[in-house]
């Protein structure tokens, strides 16, 4: 029987940080590598404002002071691991007075409600399709219907965003074209806001679910052929089992395993998508503000989004795998 | 072994006397007067772009209640497709061109897609080949036998009830109650293979086809599921077909063996018929070919060549390797000849007009 023992616990949480430490690492070092100068880059914008701005050399110094960046790098390695361990992300270096933390945790729950709900549907969609493309008693009608439906699956979701944005938000107006929620509401729980989230959330998140499910349709289709000819599936046809039982206690039961270690492997595939749909629906989650970040080469707000998707991603790859045993009972955790 | 075409032995077919009133192998429960499973002219197709592969052609057999029938043959010869068909199992490309199937007076390829269902397992039932992979591998032991008791017996509301009714069938194989919370992959080969039998006698069945049951073990295993195969059978007394092409482990379990070649059933016979005297020139020859310990056979089944299963060859199906093959085998398809109580075979050699070839034949193999 399938259960985690303390000790894969512990190595596999070791695992997870130093994936972390790794990723953080990296997103200091990156930045730093690149061309340009924040400081520099946001002098010129107020001057491109203002026209003129005194004294810009004392400025930039007295930031760059201010911001630890003509301290020695591995100073600033310290001082920014340091700060990652207490939750501190450091200040956007664009939008001064706030820090990195509040941007990310305002962007991040949107990002993370919509990534949940296209990975669900797009993750059930598919391989229901699948699991019907394959079936022998599914009526030919939707046998066809359904790979009708998935030519979008070989475009890129940036086009497939557009493509969605004009028709049902330009054109027939059905959907807002941008944000998460119509302006003038107070974020909260009322009946009114959620409405409102979930009118929003739609078009982004299709965006991303009819590029998405026909892989994974696809996919699900060869792992259901593949278990018919199983040995076990011609003794379910012997016992007399009910057709629709033997459907999903036989075959999609099976079928979906591999399907699960898929999805943990494209879950980083997945948030790439996710942000160029953001930039397009100008939705305001993690998506956008990395786009942002990068446009003003804030190096602060660069980091922590990177670091927080990073973050993100491998508890999720994580929690997957710990749930491993439970839907798989030959694989077993437990240490030997 | 000169001695097998013995005249002697046809001639008791004319005296009308048996040696074999009951089946003493197969704990002489059988009782050869009522037919619990009748085959009629079985035809089994396999479609390929170059043609129908023939797998089965045009089988007829009884199974008698409470009798275990060995069915063997070559690999191809078609022995599993029969089973199948039989079960209405058959695979795509595969299908059933003609034929009659009846359990119990029932047409079973007569039957609508639900009478199938229920049919299925309480009028035959299956004990798979390759016991290894013919569980459910994300399903507990007790789930697999459940939804086939829930699936013809509707919901069991007593859970209790339930689960003594499973113990029951693991104490009749031989297997400890500990199993019943376990998955597949945490039992051996052997312990699988019982769960399969357990299974199959779930729903006290009319008959159980048991499909190279004990193939993929290795010998003190498969003795012992043997063993728990016939034990089970003569307690709930079913019938049984068992599949296999190991003859010495055939020999000690069935009553009657059902020689098929080339998709054609060739001879049917009391088992010790089949060993001690073998009509059928291909019978022959392959019980000739049986290793034994203190001896070293030549396969005997080399000479003359196989036909190509789209075209076979006219008349007798055998010829082709049939050392008393003559111009009348090419030209007529023998029919099933009853030349004892119980011993069917399809050679012209047992013609009645054909006496004196059969005389001939027995020199032929006397000289040499």
């Amino acid at each position: 029987m399938g259960g985690i023992s303390l000790n894969y616990l512990l190595r596999r949480l070791l695992v997870f940080f130093l994936t972390l430490w790794v990723a953080a690492t990296l997103i200091f070092i990156i930045p730093r590598l690149a061309p340009g100068d924040p400081i520099a880059a946001m002098v010129a914008r107020l001057s491109y404002q203002a026209g003129f701005v005194e004294n810009a050399d004392l400025i930039i110094e007295g930031w760059k002071e201010r911001f630890g960046l003509n301290d020695p790098v591995y100073v600033q390695y310290l001082r920014f691991m340091t700060g990652l361990l207490g939750g501190d992300l450091g200040y956007s270096m664009a939008r001064f007075p706030s820090t990195v933390t509040e941007l990310v945790g305002r962007a991040l729950p949107w990002t993370i409600g919509l990534v949940g709900f296209s990975t669900f549907i797009f993750f059930v969609v598919g391989n229901l399709c699948g699991a019907l493309l394959a079936w022998a008693r599914t009526p030919r009608l939707v046998k066809v219907l359904i790979p009708m439906s998935m030519i979008f699956t070989s475009i890129p979701p940036l086009l497939a965003g557009l493509l969605l944005s004009y028709t049902f938000a330009f054109l027939l107006g059905w959907f807002p074209q941008t944000y998460s929620y119509g302006f003038g509401l107070t974020p909260g729980l009322t009946l009114e806001f959620i409405a409102s989230v979930i009118h929003h959330g739609i078009l982004p998140a299709m965006a991303i679910v009819i590029v998405t499910f026909g892989y994974w349709a696809l996919g699900m289709r060869g792992m259901m052929v593949t278990i018919e000819g199983e040995d076990y599936m011609i003794l379910a046809q012997a016992k007399g089992l009910k057709p629709f039982y033997v459907l999903y206690r036989y075959m999609i039961r099976n079928a979906i395993l591999p399907q699960m270690t898929a999805l943990a492997v494209s879950i980083g595939t997945l948030v790439n998508g996710v942000v160029l749909v953001e930039v397009i629906f100008n939705y305001n989650g993690m998506g956008t503000l990395i786009v942002t970040a990068l446009r003003e080469q804030d190096f602060g707000l660069i980091q922590g989004t990177s670091f927080i998707l990073i973050v993100t991603s491998a508890l999720a790859v994580l929690i997957i795998d710990l749930s491993y045993p439970l839907i798989d009972p030959r694989i077993s955790l437990e240490g030997r | 072994m000169t001695q097998q075409l013995n005249p002697e032995s046809l001639s008791q077919n004319e005296e009308g006397t048996s040696k074999r009133d009951d089946f003493p192998l197969g704990g002489g429960k059988g009782r050869k007067d009522r037919v619990v499973l009748k085959v009629d002219n079985l035809r089994i197709h396999y479609a390929t772009p170059q043609g129908d592969v023939i797998a089965v052609s045009d089988i007829s057999f009884n199974l008698y209640e409470g009798e275990t029938l060995g069915l063997v043959g070559e690999s191809g010869c078609g022995k599993s497709t029969t089973a199948y068909g039989i079960l209405q199992l058959v695979q795509p490309p595969g299908y059933i061109v003609n034929g009659s199937i009846e359990v119990d007076g029932t047409e079973v390829l007569d039957l609508e897609e639900e009478e199938l269902r229920k049919f299925r397992w309480t009028g035959l039932s299956l004990i798979p080949q390759g016991a290894m992979n013919s569980l459910n591998p994300t399903m507990r032991v007790k789930d697999q036998i459940i939804d086939v008791i829930e699936a013809h017996e509707g919901k069991q509301s007593d859970k209790e009830a339930l689960r003594e009714r499973i113990f029951g069938l693991f104490q009749n194989v031989g297997l400890p109650n500990r199993i019943y919370n376990m998955y597949p992959h945490e039992l051996s080969g052997g312990m699988k293979q019982r769960v399969c039998i357990a299974m199959g006698v779930a729903l006290h069945p009319t008959a159980v086809i048991a499909d190279e049951a004990t193939s993929a073990l290795d010998v003190v295993v498969q003795r012992i599921v043997a063993q728990t195969l016939i034990k089970v059978k003569d307690e709930i007394g079913v019938s049984l077909i068992v599949i296999g092409h190991d003859m010495g482990l055939l020999a000690q379990i069935v009553d009657r063996i059902a020689v098929m070649y080339a998709g054609k059933m060739v001879e049917i016979a009391p088992v010790e018929n089949v060993y001690a005297k073998p009509l059928h020139p291909y019978t022959q020859l392959l019980i000739d070919s049986i290793p034994s310990i203190k001896e070293r056979k030549p396969l005997k089944i080399t000479e003359g060549i196989t036909h190509d299963p789209r075209n076979p060859p006219s008349g007798c199906i055998f010829r082709l390797r049939c050392p008393f093959a003559w111009g009348h085998c090419a030209e007529v398809e023998p029919r099933q000849i009853m030349v004892e109580d119980l011993h069917e075979v399809a050679c012209h050699l047992y013609d009645e007009q054909f006496t004196e070839r059969r005389a001939n034949a027995l020199a032929t193999i006397a000289n040499s």
